[in-house]
């Protein structure tokens, strides 16, 4: 297996439920075409119903495609599923347990089905979560966050190349939360391994991913990572503030200048709009000095993902549904 | 067994015994009408002995078994073969146990033989208590053979192991707890003797599973459901196509299930 192959790589993945009593179907992903690189965690971000837990399900085996193809650590699913699911831990909306079983014996349950070397990675899975001394107690008596760390050692049983976590810090207090983060940032950067990771909430995948994905309605709007999608994708704008002494002068020069597609007052200074990379920044001070400009503050413009996000969903808002609801 | 089958059939041992609610009941369910049984016998025997004979002897193990393999011991076999067949989906974990890449089929195949081995715990715990109290109890009476003691043990595993079989694959079936313990004890206990009681079913009747079991008790089942005489063969053939239909029924089910 060639570890340039994405982690994951859906090629028009469709998904249909038939409605109740004949009346059609409903499509929850509709030709999803998505590459999860090796080595990152990828946000798979959309709102509630938007098909994450569908697409996780369909990647996972648990339901049938009804259409496409899909490759899970280079493995087509379901054709090589065993296999491609051999390297793979994943928690599938919220993890749930045998409630009469201990921790440990929990684990010893998916450690028999996984194959005879697994078991020997229970302690070492606990003791990563943090648990190994709440180990032998009964599921029952665990809190939501113990839960989780539960359901990552889990997903450790696997010594996993993938890990597919669905809404993980769903039932988290913020300590949890900043816990959780501060794990899946190890599992990828210290461990090299592939994080998965659908939220319906922007702040934790701009935190804890690399890369994301936004699914609404069962399609995928953009993906890539998080600075570019932040930024609108390749074709986005670069955009600077700028705080001047003499604005109309800085306007009447800058509408002279190349290196600027558009510039405007806002509510900070000045809004500019360059027409290349952001490194031309520097150029367009030197501009306006040259102009007699005195220049008080110039600054790259921040894109929030939740701009971004918002922006995207509310244009699916005023598009024609396709998709169905 | 290969090693990962073996494992399979632990792990799915530890969720049943450790299941203490449901093993209790069964428990409860196979050891408590012995119990009862010897207790009421030995006080009537004790007070009136020229109307009532000893507790136990071969008259005291005849009809121990008849209550332990055709009434009580199928009850607790259905309450572990249901929970066998329920309990990861119930949980909420037969998901995360698909997400290991394991095929369906080998997770509902490793459960029937733990469902065997805990149902067969309990029944023969009840069985053994049976003995000792048929022994301990014999008074004057014939005490059973080795041949009938075997023959006893034979019939009562067969008769809950294919309960508790059919159980298994009900409950997969259905998924459902609470409505794979009503429809089989219901079955069992009401409906399954009364159409054995409706004569005018013929031969037909020779299809009911507690007709089929009763054919290979060693002992007199009496009258109890209608008693419809068969041959080994048709026995055989009936108990077979039960176990075939419901482990491939839950089979299916557990295989094209979404999760």
């Amino acid at each position: 297996m060639a570890s340039a192959e994405p982690a994951i790589e859906t090629i028009g993945l469709t998904k249909r439920f038939p409605l109740r009593g004949g009346r059609g179907e409903r499509t929850a992903l509709a030709g999803i075409d998505l590459k999860v690189p090796r080595g990152c965690a990828f946000g798979f971000l959309g709102p509630n119903g938007a098909g994450k837990t569908t697409m996780i399900r369909t990647l996972l085996g648990l339901t049938h495609a009804s259409a496409g193809s899909m490759y899970v650590l280079g493995h087509p699913v379901p054709a090589e599923r065993a296999q491609a699911l051999e390297r793979v831990g994943a928690i599938v909306e919220e993890p749930r347990f045998h409630p009469h079983l201990s921790g440990r014996e929990n684990l010893r349950v998916v450690a028999a089905v996984r194959g005879p070397e697994t078991a020997a990675r229970i302690a070492p899975a606990l003791q990563r979560v943090g648990l190994s001394e709440r180990a032998d107690e009964k599921v029952k008596s665990y809190s939501m966050g113990m839960r989780q760390r539960l359901g990552v050692a889990r997903c450790l049983l696997a010594d996993p190349l993938l890990l597919i976590l669905d809404e993980p810090t769903n039932g988290l207090d913020p300590g949890g939360i900043q816990e959780f983060r501060e794990m899946i940032r190890a599992l990828v950067d210290q461990e090299g391994r592939t994080v998965f990771l659908s939220s319906h909430l922007l702040d934790e995948v701009e935190k804890t991913c690399d890369a994301a994905a936004i699914v609404d309605r069962g399609k995928l709007v953009t993906q890539g990572p998080i600075a570019e999608i932040s930024r609108g994708g390749d074709g986005a704008r670069n955009e600077l503030i700028v705080v001047v002494d003499d604005v109309e002068l800085a306007l009447r020069t800058l509408a002279d200048s190349e290196l600027v597609h558009e510039a405007r007052r806002s509510d900070e200074g000045l809004l500019i709009v360059l027409e290349g990379e952001p490194d031309t920044a520097a150029d367009v001070n030197a501009t306006l000095v040259r102009a007699g400009v005195g220049v008080r503050r110039l600054e790259p413009v921040r894109h929030s993902l939740e701009q971004r996000f918002l922006e995207v969903t509310a244009r699916l808002d005023q598009a024609p549904q396709e998709v169905g609801a | 067994m290969t090693e990962i089958a073996m494992q399979m059939f632990g792990a799915d041992v530890l969720k049943l015994r450790k299941k203490r609610g449901m093993l209790i009941w069964a428990l409860v369910l196979a050891l408590g009408p012995v119990i009862v049984f010897l207790t009421v016998k030995v006080i009537q025997h004790s007070s009136n002995p020229q109307k009532y004979e000893p507790a136990g002897g071969t008259p005291g193990f005849s009809d121990g078994l008849r209550v332990l393999a055709l009434f009580f011991g199928p009850l607790a076999a259905i309450l572990v073969g249901v929970e066998a067949g329920t309990g990861d989906v119930a949980a909420g974990v037969f998901r995360d146990l698909l997400v290991t890449g394991r095929s369906r089929v080998a997770l509902f195949a490793s459960r029937v033989p733990a469902a065997l081995a805990v149902c067969w715990t309990v029944v023969l715990s009840a069985f053994l208590l049976l003995v000792a109290g048929v022994y301990a109890f014999a008074s004057n009476l014939p005490t059973p053979d080795t041949t009938l003691l075997l023959d006893g043990l034979g019939f009562i595993l067969l008769a809950t192991g294919v309960v508790c079989v059919v159980a298994v694959g009900f409950a997969s079936l259905t998924t459902s707890k609470p409505a794979s313990i009503t429809a089989l004890i219901g079955w069992q206990l009401v409906a399954s003797p009364l159409i054995a009681q409706i004569s005018s079913l013929g031969g037909a009747r020779k299809a009911l599973l507690s007709q089929a079991i009763g054919h290979f008790s060693p002992v007199h089942v009496g009258d109890r459901g209608g008693a419809v005489s068969m041959s080994l063969g048709t026995g055989l053939v009936v108990l077979v196509a039960w176990l075939v239909v419901f482990l491939a029924l839950g089979a299916w089910r557990t295989r094209t299930m979404d999760a």
